[in-house]
């Protein structure tokens, strides 16, 4: 097959189809069309595996959606994400109300405190699903992305990159000590 | 055996049937070819996959890889093969189906 459009359709059937099926799915499609081809015309079987692309995206993609872990990560990060919320609202809470906060709007102490609490955060997502603590890193990512470009207010430049860096750093750590845990 | 009382969905039971009539050689594009040759029902090989990957879920069915063929690509076949539970599973339905049709005029196979 050296038809573009059919390479383009093989391409996009091995990655809709889900894993443990992919191989089966792109050997059937092949010897069908295979089939059509010699008992119609080349130009017949190449509509059927178009037409086979268009009716079957919809099912593979659902298929591959609801069987892959994706979900479930998303899930874990979303819940991570809400948990690392909390924790900073407290932490900005605390350090506003004390005295020692002195009248600086972006504390550096709130970051030195959140920190490890994001790390442990981190730990207990991995713990969950592996992939979970990227996932949230990513999120914070777009969510200070988003803050830096639509703030109102004006934000000191090291305010901006120690944001940019320390979530997902303390994310990634508390992946690896994770990864570090010893197997039971 | 344990009778399982879910019953199945309409393209589930028809892709079982497919299965159960194929016998050994019940792969994906077997499948395919049998719904569309009994039924003219011109399903895609992706509705196909979707609903073996859900039987095999549930237990209903269970599959192999067989050797790969250079018809094929060199890729593998995947047969699929019925289990007790997926055997139980039709007869319900059928049941299901029996009872409901019984006495109703007009259903009586032409």
């Amino acid at each position: 097959m050296r038809d573009y459009a059919l390479q383009v359709a093989t391409w996009t059937f091995s990655w809709l189809a889900p894993r443990s099926q992919r191989e089966a799915v792109l050997g059937d499609l092949l010897e069908e069309y295979a089939l059509r081809a010699n008992a119609a015309s080349a130009s017949a079987a190449r509509r059927w595996y178009l037409r086979q692309l268009c009716a079957s995206a919809l099912p593979l993609l659902w298929t591959r959606l609801t069987r892959s872990a994706w979900i479930s990560t998303l899930g874990v990060a979303l819940c991570a994400y809400l948990t690392v919320g909390v924790v900073e609202l407290i932490v900005n809470w605390a350090l506003a109300s004390s005295a020692a906060a002195g009248t600086a709007a972006y504390n550096p102490l709130g970051m030195f405190i959140t920190f490890p609490m994001v790390v442990l955060i981190g730990y207990f997502a991995a713990r969950f699903r592996r992939a979970a603590p990227i996932v949230l890193g990513a999120i914070m990512l777009l969510n200070v992305t988003a803050m830096t470009l639509w703030a109102t207010e004006s934000l000191p430049g090291w305010y901006r990159i120690a944001y940019f860096l320390v979530g997902p750093a303390a994310l990634l750590i508390g992946r690896a000590l994770n990864s570090a845990r010893p197997a039971r | 055996m344990k009778q399982r009382q879910e019953p199945l969905g309409s393209l589930e039971h028809i892709v079982l049937l497919a299965v159960m009539r194929l016998g050994s050689n019940a792969y994906g594009v077997m499948v395919r070819r049998e719904i569309e040759n009994t039924t003219g029902r011109d399903i895609s090989i992706g509705a196909v996959y979707a609903t073996l990957v859900r039987l095999e879920s549930k237990g209903l069915i269970k599959s192999f890889t067989g050797e790969p063929t250079a018809e094929r690509g060199g890729r593998a076949k995947r047969y699929f093969q019925m289990t007790a539970d997926g055997e139980g599973s039709l007869r319900n339905t059928h049941e299901i189906i029996l009872k409901m049709s019984a006495g109703l005029k007009g259903l009586q196979a032409t």
